[in-house]
């Protein structure tokens, strides 16, 4: 990517200023100083990512440009669809952006990795990670856990007694809920595709059957619950942990439920690009994101540590002590292009 | 405009006879029609192109138009777009046309805060209408719904904004600024001899504005329709908002669906295809019914303009004003406002939850924001300048018939052709025909300038066209008999008398730029983000009070720009007529 010299300089100039605070950080291991010497000759990389919100991102991209100053830490966040979308124009006009894709919607990484796409890493950083998500690593290291964050029942607390409110997947399908619920919808967000892949494996499409008898409020994203519950238009939702805590910690009157039946992990895979303009930087965000600082950042934003040995955020109940549940990555790669129909067919959009 | 034809100018040199005779415009005009080409022909013909081939091997098939209507499902939703695009024309109309009466030929009082309320609507991205009145009308926890349930004793409210209606609604409150526009800047140069020869001939005023004044500016009401007709259906941002929930798909949600993995463009590209049909159509009709009439009201013989005394229907008037501003502006704002100011919102108003903080962080803190404001404005002025510089020539060439009539209907149909092409369509448009040398503008600012630019190209035609229209030809031919060229007719006539005109088709266009974001969302990279982007963002992140506070910026600053540039027009730019 070319720079115009106006932006060059700063860089420059703080990477200068920068470099001897650096050095009296924690010392780096030797492939981490290599990485990071190559990764300051390229100075800047970008990420395209749907793991977090831009809040997340941009503070995670801070971390990271604190960590290693001189190199520049570029984001692009949006929805997965739509990311994967630009990667391919990106590709198509051969005019590559992103050193890092970060999807939520695993099915694009098999795709990518057959079309020879996508680099193959092992991070060094890879024995930190905790140690049931390496299950989800592709065997060829062409993609690896970076974010995991759940899917859970969550309520608005003005409306509902917390005594009252649903304790596992089907008390959403109660007809005291008519009206009341409210869901994203598969086509436009990975957390709510991997969702009804779980709700359909363990309950069957009766599920969502009974659940239409309720009339549940459906909006794209997985977030939109969060949006619907604080207006007070529903008051239970299947919702993401980490944006209703977030929006929790501000002051709306949400809670969480970890569902007795099991809350839904996501785990979401990045990768660095071949075609990446900054395969080193690439590489050292892809460390980054399995270190101690990052793990923090993300804690504090209320996902889940990828790696072992960070405490989770004030309040927040402790990984172990949480039922988890996710389905197969075949089950999902072959479940989402096949429910989204269903759940067309179902609720009518 | 004045700049470029300035280079063209003659200069009184001897020895230049040559020269001198030599009509220099028609060189523009060929640039104009270059440049036309590349902005809209080529784009819109890689999208024709697409639909008829295989995604991968390109090989010629039907097969994508097989794929886009063999379902029922896409089908309704094609008839629901249609639905809605009439409907909320013609809602517009009911809202926009009175309205523009109003200020522009009456005295009815309170002009100016009317006038303050509908440019303020216009700015109002239709996203963040559709937000704010998704708070006002949810039929669960609408504010008007519980305001009517307090009142009633009811168990539940009337109102449910996830409905055909409740789109219909939402999507005229924020076009029917283009019917006010359109419709004011005509009555503006309806002369009073025209209707005073009514009134003398024995009809009352009522009689004379149906009769006289109405159909005077019949043109500019028709194009207006189009225009908002056109809009409705490219909507993208209110009806995934509303239709979704409401359980029904328009046109264009229907679309995304297509651009899911594995993105099936060419499905896209015939599915977008009956929106081009519709187009055509709706220009064939404006030039049935608006052929071998006479729309001249600004000819070389001035004319006075006086307002219409309404006596008593003066409050009535004034009432109907302000109930399609509380539709479209008070009443969404207010929902906005307490949104942008809360430290949570969901809990509803109260002063220990009142903060700045939202605003604060998002107009001096975020640097992304603060790009992005910037980058939004920017992009905006410089699409509507090169918009308003195309469209006034195309107008002129059409209008006055430089170039054959026939040529003159395509010229027009490609400026108004990228309206109707929904943002999400025309990007990928402009994507696969200029990510490629000679033309590689991805990644740059310039695809969106240039996409902004063909996007409402149509808006300052239209404006530019219809305010053509309405200057009799005899004033140029006044200059060219005198010996002037035709250059010279354009900047020392046209311009001056449209000067208000082209100001008025600028802001037009500026105001949309600002708020796009169907075709920025596939355009923009990370050092070209845009607001409307921003917001769409937040629409899907659960974070409402930052929504809200990036919206209420953008609402501000717009408006600010605005009255700026007012200001540098001339106070009588809109709240006061002046006579020719």
């Amino acid at each position: 990517m070319k720079l115009p010299m106006t932006r060059i300089l700063p860089l420059l100039l703080s990477a200068a200023v920068a470099v001897p605070f650096a050095a009296a950080q924690a010392p780096m291991a030797p492939w981490e100083k290599t990485l990071y010497e190559a990764a300051k000759k390229e100075k800047e990389f970008t990420v395209y990512t749907a793991h977090y919100n831009t809040e997340e991102i941009a503070s995670l991209c801070a971390a990271f440009e604190r960590k290693y100053p001189g190199v520049k830490c570029n984001f692009v966040r949006t929805t997965a669809q739509v990311a994967y979308q630009r990667l391919q124009q990106d590709i198509q006009a051969n005019t590559p952006v992103a050193s890092v894709f970060s999807s939520t919607d695993v099915s694009h990484y098999p795709d990518l990795k057959k079309r020879g796409l996508l680099l193959q890493y092992e991070p060094n950083n890879l024995p930190k990670m905790v140690d049931s998500l390496k299950a989800y690593n592709d065997r060829d290291y062409a993609y690896v856990v970076t974010a995991a964050a759940l899917m859970l029942l969550t309520y608005n607390t003005s409306l509902v007694a917390e005594k009252d409110a649903p304790k596992n997947w089907p008390d959403l399908a109660d007809p005291k809920w008519k009206d009341k619920v409210a869901i994203g919808h598969p086509a436009f967000s990975g957390y709510v595709g991997t969702w009804v892949v779980l709700m359909k494996k363990l309950y069957g499409w009766q599920y969502f059957e009974k659940l239409e008898k309720n009339k549940p409020q459906i909006g794209r994203s997985v977030n939109d619950t969060v949006t619907l519950l604080n207006a007070k238009e529903r008051w239970v939702a299947a919702g993401p942990e980490a944006t209703t805590l977030l929006s929790r910690d501000k002051g709306n009157p949400l809670a969480v439920i970890y569902p007795t039946d099991g809350a839904l992990l996501m785990v979401s895979p990045s990768s660095v690009m071949k075609n990446a303009p900054a395969p080193n930087a690439g590489k050292l965000f892809l460390e980054f994101m399995l270190d101690r600082e990052a793990a923090e950042t993300q804690v504090k934003s209320h996902s889940l540590s990828v790696i072992k040995g960070i405490a989770s955020a004030p309040g927040a109940k402790p990984l172990e002590q949480i039922k988890i549940v996710r389905p197969t990555e075949e089950e999902i790669t072959k479940g989402i292009p096949e429910v989204k129909e269903q759940f067309r067919e179902t609720f009518g959009i | 405009m004045s700049g470029v034809s300035a280079k063209f100018a003659p200069r009184p040199v001897a020895g230049w006879q040559w020269w001198r005779h030599l009509d220099k415009s028609s060189w523009i005009w060929l640039l104009v029609i270059v440049v036309l080409l590349l902005l809209v022909a080529n784009p819109m013909a890689r999208l024709i192109i697409a639909s008829f081939e295989q995604q991968d091997t390109g090989a010629f098939t039907f097969a994508n138009y097989v794929a886009a209507y063999s379902r029922p499902r896409y089908v309704a939703a094609l008839f629901n777009s249609l639905v809605l695009g009439l409907s909320a024309a013609a809602l517009a109309l009911v809202f926009g046309v009175p309205l523009a009466w109003a200020v522009s030929r009456t005295d009815m009082p309170a002009k100016g805060l009317i006038w303050v309320s509908i440019l303020g609507t216009f700015i109002i991205p239709p996203y963040l209408g559709a937000v704010g009145w998704i708070l006002l009308a949810g039929p669960n926890a609408g504010w008007l719904n519980r305001v009517f349930i307090a009142l009633t004793g009811a168990d539940k409210g009337p109102l449910n904004i996830y409905s055909m209606p409740g789109l219909v609604l939402v999507t005229a409150c924020y076009s029917f600024p283009y019917v006010f526009v359109f419709a004011k800047s005509a009555l503006d140069l309806v002369s009073s001899e025209m209707e005073d020869a009514a009134n003398i001939l024995g009809a009352g005023n009522v009689r004379t504005t149906f009769k006289i004044t109405l159909p005077l500016v019949l043109p500019s009401i028709l194009a207006a329709f189009i225009l908002v007709f056109l809009e409705a259906i490219a909507l993208f941002g209110s009806p995934a908002l509303i239709a979704l929930p409401g359980r029904f798909h328009v046109v264009t949600t229907q679309l995304w669906q297509f651009f899911e993995f594995p993105p099936k463009i060419g499905v896209a590209a015939a599915y977008a295809m009956p929106l081009l049909a519709i187009t055509i159509l709706m220009f064939w009709l404006q030039r049935r019914l608006t052929q071998r009439k006479g729309y001249v009201a600004l000819t070389g013989k001035g004319g006075e303009r006086r307002p219409i005394m309404l006596g008593r229907w003066k409050w009535p008037m004034l009432v109907f004003c302000m109930a399609v501003c509380t539709l479209s502006f008070f009443m969404p704002m207010v929902v906005i406002m307490q949104a942008a100011l809360a430290k949570a919102w969901g809990r509803g108003f109260s002063f220990d939850n009142l903060t700045l903080d939202n605003l604060y962080f998002t107009a001096f803190e975020n640097t992304l924001t603060r790009n992005a404001t910037v980058h939004t404005f920017v992009y905006a002025g410089a699409a509507s300048a090169i918009a308003v510089v195309l469209a006034l020539s195309v107008a002129y060439m059409v209008n006055r018939e430089l170039v054959g009539r026939r040529a003159g209907h395509v010229l027009s149909f490609l400026t108004m052709a990228p309206f109707v092409i929904p943002g999400i369509v025309l990007a990928i448009g402009f994507y696969a025909a200029y990510t490629h040398p000679p033309f590689l503008l991805y990644g740059t600012a310039w695809i969106l300038i240039l996409a902004f630019a063909a996007r409402f190209l149509p808006i300052a035609y239209s404006n530019c066209s219809a305010a053509l229209r309405s200057i009799n030809p005899e004033l140029e031919d006044a200059v060219r008999i005198l010996g002037g060229t035709r250059l010279t007719a354009l900047r020392r006539v046209v311009l001056p008398l449209l000067k208000r005109s082209l100001a008025g088709a600028f802001i037009l266009v500026f105001i949309p730029g600002t708020r796009e974001l169907s075709s920025a969302i596939f355009l923009y990279s990370i050092n070209t983000q845009v607001l409307s982007v921003l917001l769409f963002d937040k629409s899907d992140e659960g974070n409402f009070e930052m929504l809200a506070a990036i919206g209420l910026i953008l609402v501000f600053i717009t408006v600010v720009l605005i009255l700026i540039g007012f200001r540098l027009l001339g106070r009588d730019f809109m709240l006061r007529r002046t006579a020719a």
